[in-house]
């Protein structure tokens, strides 16, 4: 077993022990014990190979789907016996997707305000947020805007403000710089750190970029369904000292 | 941005998809305003006729179709000495069709009954007496035979003048032609032969007595049956089975409709597989997107049940300036009729989106993400 590195100094947040997920009654099996602890406030990013197992580990953690055996929990309670996970995954994560996952009828700012209709806002309240959400990602000019009329870059600056549209305390990206070029790439990873250091919320970022995985504080390495390294990045251990 | 908002741009989604189906939806509310609207027409339409000519107790047949079996006319004086009976008048009514129009109703009334009482001459003037071979129309069934004062009706071999045009204040009257029982009996080779007895009961009979009275009749007219006015329509055989052909026709309608709103909702639970697992993603709870897609198919039927009214009226209009049609039926396009049929539409609606509310929401968000 790997020793997780101890970087988080708030709580647990969420806690793997021996977690497996396999398909089609065993004949695929996606993760084969996975033991991790991720605190609060931490930027992990879990990095592999295609097929290693780190976007189902993903999906589990944000309750899209539930585990096969082992224990999996959110701040001490079962993921998967939660009474209400819809409100789970409106109240405490946020989602940010390789592909976006924009839907393609509705508008930017429409698209921003899909997650608040689980909340307690008017519409009022509603547009006014996503507003707000889309300027402060530089998106004002694009709000009446249709998906298909936005760049990759600027599609997922709008999957980043519906991940944040409840004040998610967890976001969950995976591969969100997968489908951009490395310009726009960068500078969504530019506003994943920005946001991360701006509001302190825990993000696992999923990715097969050692690039993009060394700029998070802390690297979760899988293959084959495993964990097999956790280590504290470089430059964020020098900036610790 | 409201959940309305999401539910209308899901129809839109697929316009010519969502417009297909509220075509075939409103062809069904259609129908169902249409028959039912003529059925219930037809139906005030009698009510009303007996109600202008004061009959309270009609006597007829069991045994007949549209109109009843005809019966021997020595009955009548029989029931005019039965107790509580003031008055009597005896009808042969016979569906002909007449010249270029495919059924009238052709109404042979005893002279000097009062049932010839309630007409307003418009123009021309009535038989003489119960001896002239002569008809009077309604005015209805003058325009819809485009006759005059002056023309003649062919009435089986027979060439019979028009004398006089009337408003009867009922669509049957008006829809009819009418002459002495007696010439009609001769015209058609019925002599003593009549199929209702209308009767009106002294004015100081109750309920009671005019339920008594029924059976009295039905003693002495056994193969026959005697039925308080209001009660006529409902118990017509001829009426009941336009009643059950017009609403099994709309309950097909309906069942098409359901069908066709399931179709599409499945079609589109299906299509849309990819944005249910984004909206479960982002924190949907299931019974929100069972109500959305509940939503689609209810507004589906709603706007397939406000067209298919439309149509339905249309429809009855061009109906009513059918020649042949016109004279017999007044349609009763009432907005309890109208009101119900948006209501069924809506219904029906909701029942087609009920299967495809409960697949989507046993998607998976993994899986449905993916899809």
């Amino acid at each position: 077993m790997v020793e997780p590195a101890q970087i988080g100094s708030g709580d647990v947040v969420f806690e793997t022990v021996e977690l497996k997920k396999h398909f089609d009654g065993g004949k695929v099996v996606a993760l084969r014990g996975v033991d991790l602890q991720i605190r609060q406030g931490e930027f992990v990013s879990v990095i592999g190979p295609s097929g290693c197992g780190k976007s189902t580990l993903l999906a589990l953690l944000g309750c899209l789907d539930k585990p096969s055996e082992g224990t999996l929990t959110y701040r001490g309670q079962s993921i998967p016996d939660l009474p209400d996970p819809a409100s789970y995954r409106s109240r405490e994560i946020g989602f940010i997707f390789q592909s976006f996952h924009l839907l393609p009828t509705f508008t930017v700012v429409e698209n921003v305000q899909i997650p608040m209709f689980e909340g307690k806002l008017s519409r009022a309240q509603r547009k006014e947020r996503a507003v707000g959400l889309l300027k402060s990602i530089g998106l004002e000019h694009r709000l009446g805007h249709l998906p298909s009329e936005l760049s990759g870059g600027e599609r997922q600056r709008v999957a980043i403000a519906r991940s944040l549209a409840n004040g998610p305390s967890v976001l969950l990206a995976d591969e969100p710089t997968g489908n951009l070029d490395s310009n726009s790439a960068q500078q969504i990873m530019e506003l994943i750190l920005q946001l991360h250091a701006e509001m302190g919320m825990t993000f696992v970022l999923v990715t097969h970029d050692l690039a993009i995985a060394e700029r998070a504080y802390r690297t979760v390495s899988m293959r084959d369904g495993r964990v097999t390294s956790d280590r504290v990045s470089n430059h964020t251990a020098t900036a610790a000292h | 941005m409201t959940l309305f908002t999401v539910v209308v741009r899901g129809l839109l989604r697929r316009p010519v998809r969502t417009g297909l189906t509220l075509v075939g939806i409103s062809i069904g509310i259609a129908a169902v305003v249409a028959l039912v609207g003529l059925a219930s027409g037809y139906e005030k339409s009698i009510g009303k006729h007996l109600d202008m000519m004061g009959v309270d107790v009609v006597v007829s047949n069991i045994r007949g179709g549209f109109l009843p079996k005809a019966f021997d006319a020595s009955l009548q004086p029989r029931v005019a000495k039965l107790p509580r009976v003031a008055e009597t008048t005896a009808v042969l009514m016979e569906m002909q069709s007449i010249e270029d129009a495919p059924m009238m109703m052709v109404s042979g009334r005893e002279w000097g009954g009062f049932t010839w009482g309630n007409l307003n001459l418009i123009s021309g003037r009535m038989p003489r007496d119960g001896k002239e071979h002569a008809v009077i129309l309604g005015r209805m069934a003058a325009e819809v035979l485009r006759k005059k004062v002056g023309d003649t009706v062919q009435i089986e071999a027979e060439e019979l003048p028009v004398v006089g045009i009337v408003d009867g204040r009922a669509v049957i009257e008006n829809g009819a032609i009418m002459l002495s029982l007696q010439v009609l009996q001769e015209v058609t080779g019925n002599q003593g032969k009549i199929n209702f007895i209308d009767v009106r009961v002294s004015t100081s009979s109750s309920k009671e007595d005019v339920s008594r009275l029924c059976e009295q009749i039905k003693e002495i007219f056994p193969e026959g049956r005697a039925m308080v006015a209001s009660e006529v329509v409902s118990t017509s055989q001829g009426f009941r089975i336009a009643r059950a052909m017009s609403w099994s026709t709309s309950l097909l309608a309906i069942i098409v409709g359901v069908l066709g709103v399931m179709n599409t909702m499945l079609m589109t639970v299906f299509e849309r597989t990819h944005e249910i697992g984004i909206l479960l993603a982002v924190g949907w709870k299931r019974w929100r997107i069972v109500y959305m897609v509940l939503c689609e198919s209810a507004l589906l039927g709603l706007f397939g049940g406000l067209v298919g009214v439309a149509l339905g009226a249309l429809g009855i209009w061009v109906l009513e300036e059918t020649t042949g049609i016109r004279s017999l039926l007044e349609p009763d396009l009432s907005p309890k009729l109208l009101v119900t049929s948006v209501a069924i539409a809506v219904v029906v609606g909701v029942i087609g989106g009920v299967y495809p509310g409960w697949r989507s929401s046993r998607l998976s968000p993994n899986l449905a993400l993916q899809a």
